[in-house]
């Protein structure tokens, strides 16, 4: 299984995390899709987003929002590609849309295949057990406005996932006050950073946390 | 003084520029019968339902630095200059009178211009049958046409023409013909005008929206040049020579400070001058048109169009999903012209301005069929196709030097390409014509938008041809019958053409900037997915935002309207450069995100 969390942040402060997860990809020439989540103005994340690989000599981009309407003979590209990332945005509108797409099955059988799935600050969010961490901090949390009451993820990996972590007191409260009632390890990722796992080894990219039981651990 | 004082005499003195819209225009000297003059008085009850202030900015009725929040100043200004109602016939004729403080000091003019609605059939009797011009601005070089829908019953409007009569203002025994506007015509020309505005589509555009008891209202629009073709086309019928040519004249004269009339001889080379603009803009605007799917009822009179191509009277315009080139809408009395017949009517149009001007030189009215072979319709022809071809390649995402490499060496691909690519287009279903909400139409099938979207990354990502099942599981909409899409041995040779020819060009656009295959359809994908974005509004989606705005409008005033239709409007631009893109935060408010939904669902509609 190879799967990339990225937490967030500008391109340039994820260079780390895109060579690491470039070097799990076989094909010299793979062909990425990238799944917004929300296609509202979504070509511009998608223009961001290639200009961000085209550093790194990707060529083939495939766009596909699927809370609208989609063609499966690009769905089908899709999953017939390299990596496929899942964007940013709101997590609830997010899981909805690719639930109701039936896609979240679709996403695991390529994992299963060897595809490498990537996803950041939401999309990294979906792929763990549930989206719990995108409902706190207070300050700072996604809207759930679509009232999604089925909060589990993919469950790809054995943790949740916290991203634009800051390492401050108001952070961490909250973080440990979860921790408390989470089963689950709680990796918090500050922005340039993030995980990958290739086929059951896991790499922390730039300085990650570790929440569990009521502790904060620096990974 | 104090501050408050201060600040008050200054924001009086930056909105005197409104003391100027009196109803007096330079239209009235140069053509005394071009009009009728009316005395008009405030009328009561009035509040603002919309007001632009990126258009007042512009045409330099506010500064540029003031927000865009309404104070009670600007809309008292606003209500006096705009909230008026004409003194007609009938209160004349009734003896009616009026307080003289709410009687407006200057006058206010009707004008004149052909309708096919009338019997007299050569303006002698129509005009603006429910609006006035308010007057004229002038601002950094440019002049502003200023009008209202909604201020009264005119003697110009097809009421009193049909049952000879004049009517009072509100009469509610005559609905077209009483000479009040409805509110949510009213919002519904703001919204839809703003997106082709921004979209570089010519376009009346609403200044202000004025709200009245019973869903009334009187709309104010603003354009560089209010006349219509069939503003000259009344007095060329009547074989009027001295009207025709002072309202013609007038109208080069003061199209002079603009970009487009700068070279224009001031001799009688002028009135050629003015056929080959016509001839060019008429041409370019079809074609744009056809291509954007825009419903514009264009017809002989010259009517529902200005003279620069710009879309005025909002009643019946559409911008479809699909290619619905079948449909027509109903106007009771009479069906419009289709999509593609919008052409023919244009070139009517400029036919009947190579009579005009031939009668402005000669003084001598010949009839319009002896004008059918002048060259100037060859060029109507030409500059036509000529357009059609850039659009298109436009459309497949191409960037400029590459299209006009492509117009420039090999137009007999592009050519070729357009005729398969209007095969698919033009695919109706075969449920046949029926009615729709405000019309006829006979679906079209095929959605050409989503093709052009998929295909270029599709190419990219497999470097093969898509098979015909592929091909028409992208192409085909919510209205194709399995019926419809049945692949027979003509579509499958056709959908091969398609995609050679569609590699072809690219391949030949590649081959003249030297740019690598991949590279050019990455740029492609990306330039694709904002021309044609799946959510694109259609004229059913405005309507029923439109809707949705008037059920909520005890809740939101007129700033939150003009901030919804602006985020909207803005949302809506298809600019592939991204240089005007809407603050991502489309979900702030419910009522947008119930506004994406509508544009979704609706998407291929009408």
């Amino acid at each position: 299984m190879k799967l990339a969390l990225y937490s967030g942040g500008h391109d340039f402060e994820n260079i780390r995390m895109d060579e690491a997860l470039l070097s799990m990809v076989g094909n010299k020439n793979p062909k990425v899709s990238f799944i917004p989540s929300c296609s509202y103005l979504s070509h511009v994340d998608f223009r961001e987003y290639v200009s961000q690989y085209r550093k790194h000599r990707i060529k083939r981009f495939i766009h596909f929002p699927i809370d609208t309407s989609f063609s499966n003979v690009v769905k089908e590209e899709v999953f017939n590609g390299d990596i496929i990332h899942l964007s940013g945005g709101n997590t609830y509108y997010f899981l909805k849309h690719l639930r109701k797409a039936k896609m979240l099955g679709a996403l695991k059988e390529f994992v299963k295949r060897g595809g490498v799935l990537t996803g950041l600050s939401a999309g990294a969010i979906i792929m763990t057990k549930n989206i719990n961490t995108a409902g706190f901090p207070s300050f700072d949390r996604d809207e759930n406005e679509d009232n999604v009451k089925n909060l589990n993820g993919m469950g790809l990996v054995n943790f949740e996932f916290f991203p634009h972590y800051k390492n401050s007191a108001r952070y961490d409260k909250e973080l440990l006050k979860y921790s408390k009632k989470s089963r689950n390890k709680i990796y918090a990722c500050p922005d340039g950073a993030g995980i990958l796992l290739n086929d059951g080894m896991k790499t922390f990219v730039g300085k990650c946390y570790c929440f569990f039981n009521g502790e904060k651990i620096v990974l | 003084m104090g501050q408050s004082q201060k600040k008050s005499k200054l924001s009086l003195k930056s909105y005197s520029k409104f003391d100027s819209i009196d109803g007096s225009h330079p239209f009235k000297k140069a053509v005394p019968e071009g009009f009728i003059d009316y005395p008009a008085r405030i009328r009561k009850g009035g509040k603002l339902a919309f007001f632009n202030y990126a258009l007042a900015k512009e045409m330099g009725l506010i500064p540029v630095s003031h927000p865009e929040k309404m104070d009670k100043e600007l809309e008292k200004k606003v209500l006096e200059t705009f909230g008026i109602v004409i003194i007609n016939e009938f209160d004349q004729m009734n003896g009616r009178s009026f307080d003289k403080k709410d009687i407006k000091s200057g006058t206010y003019m009707a004008t004149r211009y052909l309708q096919l609605q009338h019997e007299d059939k050569t303006g002698r009797t129509s005009g603006d049958g429910r609006s006035i011009w308010n007057g004229q601005v002038k601002h950094k070089g440019s002049t502003w046409d200023i009008s209202s829908c909604g201020t009264g019953a005119t003697a110009l409007s097809p009421a009193t023409s049909k049952y000879n009569r004049f009517f009072e203002t509100g009469d509610p025994s005559i609905s077209y013909g009483c000479g009040y506007a409805e509110l949510d015509e009213g919002l519904s020309t703001a919204l839809f005008s703003d997106i082709f505005h921004r979209n570089n589509i010519n376009t009346e555009q609403t200044l202000c929206v004025i709200e009245y008891e019973k869903n009334y209202s009187i709309n104010v629009r603003a354009h560089q040049s209010l006349f219509r073709p069939s503003h000259f086309f009344g007095y060329l019928k009547q074989g009027n020579y001295t009207n025709l040519k002072n309202s013609i004249d007038y109208y080069i004269d003061s199209r002079r400070a603009d970009k487009e009339f700068e070279n224009c001889p001031k001799g009688p080379k002028k009135y050629d001058y003015l056929l080959n603009y016509v001839c060019r803009t008429f041409a370019n605007t079809t074609a744009i048109f056809e291509d954007e799917y825009i419903f514009c009822w264009l017809d002989w009179d010259g009517d529902n169009i200005l003279m620069d191509g710009g879309i005025i009277d909002y009643g019946s315009v559409r911008q479809f999903g699909l290619f619905h080139h079948e449909y027509r809408y109903d106007d009771v009395e009479r069906f419009s012209t289709n999509i593609l017949e919008q052409k023919e009517k244009a070139k009517k149009i400029v036919q009947t301005f190579i009579q005009l001007v031939d009668f402005l030189k000669t003084k001598e009215k010949r009839p319009l069929g002896q004008f059918k072979k002048h060259k100037v319709l060859t060029e109507f022809e030409s500059l036509f196709n000529e357009r059609k071809n850039y659009n298109l390649l436009k459309k497949l995402g191409l960037g400029e030097s590459a299209v006009e490499a492509l117009l420039d060496k090999h137009i007999s691909v592009v050519e070729d390409f357009r005729k398969v690519f209007s095969y698919f287009e033009r695919a109706k279903s075969s449920k046949g014509l029926g009615r729709v909400s405000d019309g006829v139409s006979w679906d079209a099938i095929f959605c050409m938008r989503d093709l052009l979207r998929e295909l270029p990354q599709i190419y990219l990502s497999r470097e093969e041809h898509l098979n015909e099942a592929e091909f028409i599981e992208i192409i085909r909409s919510n209205y194709a019958t399995q019926e419809d899409l049945e692949v027979n041995s003509y579509r499958k040779k056709k959908i091969k053409e398609f995609q050679e020819l569609y590699s072809s060009l690219i391949e030949l656009s590649c081959m003249e900037d030297g740019t690598s295959k991949e590279k050019r359809l990455l740029e492609m994908t990306m330039r694709s997915a904002v021309i044609n974005k799946m959510e694109r509004v259609t004229g059913d989606a405005i309507s029923l935002i439109v809707d949705l705005v008037m059920k909520q409008r005890k809740k939101i005033g007129s700033d939150e309207i003009y901030k919804l239709f602006k985020k909207f409007s803005s949302f809506q631009t298809m600019d592939p450069s991204g240089q005007s893109l809407p603050n991502k935060k489309f979900w702030s408010s419910n009522l947008m995100r119930q506004f994406y939904e509508i544009v979704k669902e609706r998407r291929e509609g009408i």
